[in-house]
């Protein structure tokens, strides 16, 4: 009887703890994610990616850029999206502005990934730090690119690009947004 | 007498040709090259092949569909692949070898066997554009030099010492402007 009132104190309080660790677990895995509500905005802006603790070639920060503004057009959600140094962003109200900087990369290789389909992955980390016009922070993430199969290393910024415009649609809305066809049930 | 004369006057008649004729070579305008726009231009779907031509002040890409003109005057940064994987592998490059990420290592867009030429330029707003284009290994190198005589401008000269990374040279554009 002695035991069984043990065992089950024990397992109470493995169980009270395992509960009580959970958040705390989950808290840490993105220390950068500052989760928020969803953000009241009409436009972006997203400025030119700059080389941070590693300096990718121009052509890979070009790519990276582009295809974030082609990706934000089409999956971001905003309803206008503003170049770096574009005059017109400067009327636009509730102005986001994206900054982000290439923290890491990991070389790949085409050819292993053609031979074997398997290998040779390329990744590359940026971080991402959404401001309103003041400099608030109002969300900021590291986002990988990859690319894993077949494919140049140009698909990494595109995968980069895709999961940058859904976390933006995940986190802003503005009211064209909200009378859309994509919330009419 | 009279011989010697001649003679100097045709060797200074066949000099003087000789220096025509490569002056003309130098500045004949660069033919039209085939390249392919990987991203960047406005109405232009990726990977769009076509030829390049830079004339008259002006970078034109001609394809199927139609062209695209960027003012040189507007093209504030204009690098070669090549120039890239200098300012990676300078300093910055060694550096950034010791970072996390196994970073460091020039990271290559595309296949190597092909040249590469990036550009940035503002429009009329002052937006920020980047085009990317591939060409056959050696032509890239000349559109830079034909841009960069157009009024284009370069993070780094070609002939630039490799070991600047390109903050430094960021920082000497800076002061140039």
């Amino acid at each position: 009887m002695k035991i069984i009132k043990t065992a089950t104190i024990l397992l109470t309080l493995i169980a009270g703890l395992g509960l009580g660790a959970a958040p705390l677990l989950c808290a840490q895995e993105h220390p950068l994610a500052k989760v928020n509500a969803t953000v009241k905005a009409s436009a972006i802006q997203i400025e030119m990616v700059q080389a941070g603790e590693v300096s990718p070639p121009a052509e890979f920060r070009v790519a990276l850029y582009e295809n974030l503004i082609q990706e934000m057009q089409k999956e971001g959600g905003f309803p206008k999206v503003f170049r770096d140094g574009d005059r017109n962003a400067a009327d636009a109200p509730n102005l986001v502005i994206l900054r982000t900087t290439v923290i890491g990369f990991k070389q790949g290789s085409e050819l292993k990934r053609d031979v074997t389909t398997v290998g040779g992955a390329t990744s590359i980390t940026v971080r991402c730090q959404f401001t309103d016009t003041e400099g608030k922070v109002l969300l900021e993430r590291n986002i990988e690119g990859r690319v894993r199969l077949i494919g140049d290393n140009l698909k990494a910024t595109d995968d980069f690009a895709k999961k940058t415009a859904k976390l933006a649609n995940e986190n802003f809305s503005s009211d064209d947004k909200n009378s859309g066809y994509k919330n009419v049930i | 007498m009279i011989i010697r004369f001649e003679r100097i006057a045709l060797l200074s008649v066949l000099l003087s040709l000789g220096t025509l004729i490569s002056v003309s070579q130098a500045q004949q305008a660069p033919s039209e090259t085939e390249v392919v726009q990987v991203i960047g231009l406005t109405g232009v779907k990726q990977n769009t092949k076509g030829s390049l031509k830079v004339e008259n002040g002006s970078l034109s890409f001609v394809y199927s569909k139609g062209n695209c003109n960027v003012l040189a005057a507007s093209i504030q940064d204009v690098v070669t692949g090549r120039d890239s994987q200098r300012a990676v592998g300078g300093t910055v490059g060694t550096i950034s070898r010791l970072a996390p990420y196994g970073g460091g290592t020039a990271l290559s867009l595309l296949r190597t066997k092909l040249d590469i030429i990036t550009i940035q330029y503002r429009d009329p707003n002052g937006g920020l554009h980047g085009a990317i284009f591939t060409m056959p290994v050696g032509k890239a190198e000349l559109i830079k030099e034909s841009l960069l005589a157009q009024g284009a401008h370069t993070s780094i000269a070609s002939n630039e010492d490799s070991t600047a990374g390109p903050t430094q040279q960021s920082e000497a554009k800076e002061q140039q402007r």
